[in-house]
């Protein structure tokens, strides 16, 4: 445990990293059994993408099925299972972990000054925990009779009684769960305990208080899930009457319990990607964020609000008339500090000197997407509106305009902004904005003409549909193959960046935070080889130009 | 931990030293940990209190029904077992950081034999109840069988068996938890300045009591007034 | 923090005692609680017994007495799980079909439970 935090190495050479037990000679070995932060990072990035393209290809599959009514690939048994895979893969395995586990780890402790999150040891638990649970999840494909067909949703009583491998799917959920809860628990601390000394909350980057409101939500709301989970799991096993009509339990309740994590789950995603946005908008204007207390308090808010709204869910589904009325209302409130938020960063940007690289062009694309997203989910807030719309394509299309368009869009801007961080190398800028682009476009070719054919009617979950919705699904798939193109190019430039980019340095783009301050880009293992003084505000530009330096040996300003 | 970590310090502007913290040998931050922990089992446990009230006031002569059918006797013997053994445990975290390691070992295997007494009286209770066909899978449980129990019943007793069953998973743990203890201090690692182990493990267990604080009243108690077993309730 | 503060066995110990006793006053109201007093209510009842007894074993055996954070978080958690309690208590109570659904059969409608699952 005492190697080396000044010898300069990479945190990504063979040898460099401490265990979580013994001293493995093998390189693969030395990152299977890693407890660095940012290694543990890598490998959750890695993970992650692979799931997402498996599930983009079944969502292409889809895509193809949905090409002409009537069946083409699927029968509508093998359709259901085929959009339970890709909705469980995209939020239990993806999006779930997604930036807190990638960025909260490789990232966060850099910008606090940290030399690792305050358990390691249980972070790497916490990621093989992970693995576990996906492994369960995905032997369910070949075990049993197929994987679930119930939808992402495990809807009571239709899991209970459905034959295919919901248990698997249920046991797989619930471990992931506790791998996201044990993530959230260590990042709690390490933000509570490890800032570096003079740092205090309104001091932080913006991104750490995504990471912390957050890992709230992690904490809190995954266990009513979990435990949720538990008794349908014993529900199927031991027939105890919970959420069974049959027995006098109500389904209603299960759906209640459900939604109790999953409407904040929608927030778990989607406020660390807000995190990404305001770190790279005042880096690419040149100019302090304008209001950060505002956004910081804003995240805090939407967490705490995000836990009082699900029942928006319930809008059809028999809940009572006075708790609809209750919930619409206060839906309505999440959009007030997400509306703030956007208005501090074109605040920000106003005046600013904008500069158009790679990772803001994806945080302007977002800007635009991501409103949609946002405005048409106040949209389907109000019941009336709902009673027309819910389980239609027009509430697919919101969920996607605001998690891919959203959070999965924020995701790429902060794997292109951190890059160098990262590898310490530059990937190709001019390739990178053209996997924008297609991205961009192919995006809202595929996912806006579902808003129309959902607006008219076409429902969700149907393998089949009424001639008149063809033109729509078939706009929708040139805009997938479009997506998916621009999908595969960008991680190819992002991987050509990886092996042959040129050196990037500590601090390509001019940014404040810490992270741009270690003393060799990639960082070495314990990070910042001296922990700075934290005196100034994240983001202080003046004429431009960032207005706190350090001299990299004590890490003292010199400014 | 074999040697001393020692805390870096930075240096701000006008030369004035601070700690840095460092993640090494951060007693605070363990205990921290370890609460954060114990919300999301609050968190679990508060959602199943959650369903039981809910079908409470969906089928509340039901479950005064059942409630009153419990063995109020073993119930009741368990919680006071249950309370003696959290002030074991407390005083054996005392006698820890008072420097009595000795005594400390002693309290916590008082522990864990009376979390073991709670767990035999839990058989025999459950051994009791299955043996009048009240049990998870058995007849009485199930709907639509010449045995069936009416809906409130069948749920009430589903809940009872889940929640009295994962709460007796948690002593099952603990007890596992209070023997490595044992280990971790026969073996050095925990000792008078250095117990946050020991502390935490402690905290879990008064939460394992807490838990049964509501487990207790919410099954055995609510229907405990009705010695007829509801009958004269009926309307 | 704790690790080398000086603390005297035998004065703690008076405190651990103290609640053990309170603890098991609380029992014992518990049990005679439904036969000698608010019987119409025992539910809330023993819901409050059972809330001051955790009070006591929060306060002194887990010493959350004078810790800030951990007490926020605590209180947030709690305040958490209300809410959810109220919102989903009240919208079954308020539930507009429940005298003719099936699962709200109460007392006085007479339903025959043996062929409730065969009839839908
Ligand atoms: C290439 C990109 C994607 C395509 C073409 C796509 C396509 C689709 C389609 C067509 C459906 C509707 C299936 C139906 O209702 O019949 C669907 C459902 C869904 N998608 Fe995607 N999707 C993509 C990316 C994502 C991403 C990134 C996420 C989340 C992070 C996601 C999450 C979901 C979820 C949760 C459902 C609902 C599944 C269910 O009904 O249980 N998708 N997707
Ligand atoms: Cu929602």
């Amino acid at each position: 445990m005492s190697n080396s935090s000044n010898s300069g190495k990479s945190y990504l050479e063979a040898g460099e990293t401490h265990y979580a037990i013994g001293h493995p000679k093998s390189v693969f070995m030395q990152w299977m059994l890693t407890i660095d932060h940012k290694r543990i990072g890598l490998m959750y990035a890695a993970v992650i993408f692979v799931f997402f393209f498996v599930a983009v290809l079944v969502a292409l599959s889809i895509r193809i099925e949905l090409f002409a009514p009537g069946a083409q690939l699927f029968d509508g048994d093998s359709y259901n299972q085929a959009f339970t895979l890709h909705g469980v893969i995209m939020i239990f395995l993806f999006i779930i972990p997604g930036v807190p586990a990638v960025f909260g780890n490789i990232i966060m402790p850099l910008m606090i000054g940290a030399k690792d999150v305050s358990f390691p040891r249980l972070n790497w638990f916490t990621f093989w925990l992970y693995i576990f649970g996906a492994l369960i999840a995905l032997s369910s494909l070949w075990t049993g009779n197929g994987f679930a067909d119930t939808g992402w949703t495990f809807y009571a009583p239709y899991s209970l009684n459905t034959n295919t491998n919901v248990i698997t799917t249920l046991v797989a959920a619930f471990v992931l769960g506790m791998a996201s809860i044990l993530t959230g628990l260590n990042f709690l601390v390490t933000i509570h305990r490890l800032r570096a000394p003079g740092m205090d909350f309104f001091k932080m980057p913006l991104f750490v208080w995504g990471i912390y409101a957050t890992a709230w939500i992690q904490l809190l709301a995954t266990p009513v899930v979990g435990i949720t989970l538990i008794l349908a799991l014993l529900e199927k096993m031991f027939g105890i009457g919970i959420f069974d009509p049959s027995k006098g339990g109500d389904p209603v309740l299960f759906e209640h319990l459900f939604w109790i994590y999953s409407h904040p789950a929608v927030y778990l995603m989607i406020l660390p990607a807000f995190g990404i946005m305001s770190e790279i908008i005042p880096v690419f204007s040149r100019r302090e964020v304008f209001g950060y207390r505002t956004i910081a308090l804003s995240s805090a808010s939407i967490a705490g609000i995000g836990y009082l709204v699900w029942g928006h869910h319930l809008f059809t589904s028999g809940m009572s008339d006075l708790a609809k009325t209750v919930f619409s209302f206060l839906t309505f409130f999440v959009a007030i500090p997400t509306g703030v938020k956007f208005y501090d960063w074109v605040a920000t940007m106003y005046k600013g000197k904008i500069i158009l690289t790679t990772p803001m062009l994806w945080a302007l694309g977002t800007m635009i997407t991501f409103v949609i997203g946002g405005l048409t989910g106040v949209t389907i807030a109000m019941i009336g509106a709902d009673i027309h719309l819910q389980d239609t394509y027009y509430t697919v299309a919101h969920f996607h305009y605001a998690m891919l368009g959203g959070v999965v869009f924020l995701l790429f801007a902060g794997l292109h902004y951190w890059f160098p961080v990262m590898f310490g190398k530059m990937y190709d800028e001019k390739k990178a904005k053209i996997a924008f682009y297609l991205n961009f476009v192919g995006f809202n070719v595929l996912w806006f003409p579902m808003f129309i054919a959902g607006y008219q009617g076409m429902p969700r979950r149907y393998f089949d549909y009424l001639p008149e919705f063809q033109i729509y699904h078939q706009i929708s798939f040139f805009g997938a193959l479009i997506f998916i193109s621009g999908l595969a190019y960008m991680f190819y430039v992002l991987i050509q960046g990886m092996k042959h980019g040129k050196p990037s340095g500590t601090n390509p783009w001019h940014a404040t935070t810490l992270e741009w301050h270690l003393p060799s880009s990639p960082p070495p293992l314990e990070n910042h080889s001296k922990v700075p003084y934290v005196d100034f505000r994240p983001y202080e530009y003046h004429h431009g130009e960032p207005v706190v330096k350090f001299d990299y040996k004590t890490m003292k300003r010199i400014d | 931990m074999s040697h001393e970590y020692v805390p870096e310090i930075a240096v701000d502007r006008d030369g004035k030293k601070h700690e840095v913290q460092g993640w090494q040998g951060d007693f605070y931050g363990g205990k921290l940990g370890f609460w954060l922990f114990m919300l999301t089992e609050v968190m679990m446990f508060g959602a199943m209190f959650l369903v039981l009230t809910y079908y409470y006031s969906l089928h509340t002569q039901d479950f005064l029904d059942a409630s009153a059918h419990l063995n109020r006797l073993l119930g009741g013997t368990n919680t006071v077992v249950l309370l003696f053994s959290a002030l074991t445990m407390g005083l054996g975290l005392l006698k820890m950081r008072t420097g009595d390691v000795k005594g400390a070992k002693t309290m916590i295997w008082a522990t864990i034999i009376l979390a073991t007494l709670f767990l035999g009286i839990k058989g025999v209770e459950w051994t009791e109840e299955y043996t009048h066909g009240v049990f998870l899978g058995l007849d009485a449980l199930q709907s639509g069988n010449e045995h069936s129990r009416p809906f409130g019943q069948i749920l009430f007793y589903g809940m009872y068996f889940t929640m009295t069953g994962l709460h007796g998973f948690h002593i099952i743990i603990g007890i596992g938890l209070m023997i490595w203890l044992v280990k971790r201090i026969d073996a050095g690692k925990v000792s008078p300045h250095h117990h946050i182990l020991h502390f935490n493990i402690a905290l879990y267990w008064d939460l394992v009591h807490l838990i049964w604080v509501f487990v207790f009243p919410y099954f055995y108690m609510i229907g405990a007034g009705d010695v007829t077993g509801g009958a004269i309730h009926g309307h | 923090m704790d690790t080398n503060t000086h603390i005297n066995y035998e004065e703690q110990k008076v405190g651990y005692y103290k609640v053990l006793v309170g603890l098991l006053l609380l029992t014992t109201l518990t049990f005679v609680q439904p036969h000698m007093f608010f019987e119409s209510y025992t539910f809330v009842t023993q819901l409050m017994i059972g809330a001051l007894k955790a009070w006591m074993i929060l306060m002194y055996y887990m010493h959350l007495k004078g810790e800030k954070l951990i007490g926020w978080t605590v209180a947030f958690s709690l305040v958490l799980v209300v809410f959810f309690f109220l919102v989903v208590i009240a919208d079954v109570n308020s539930f507009q079909f429940k005298d003719v659904s099936h699962i709200t059969s109460q007392p006085h409608i007479d339903v025959d439970y043996h062929h409730a699952s065969h009839e839908e």
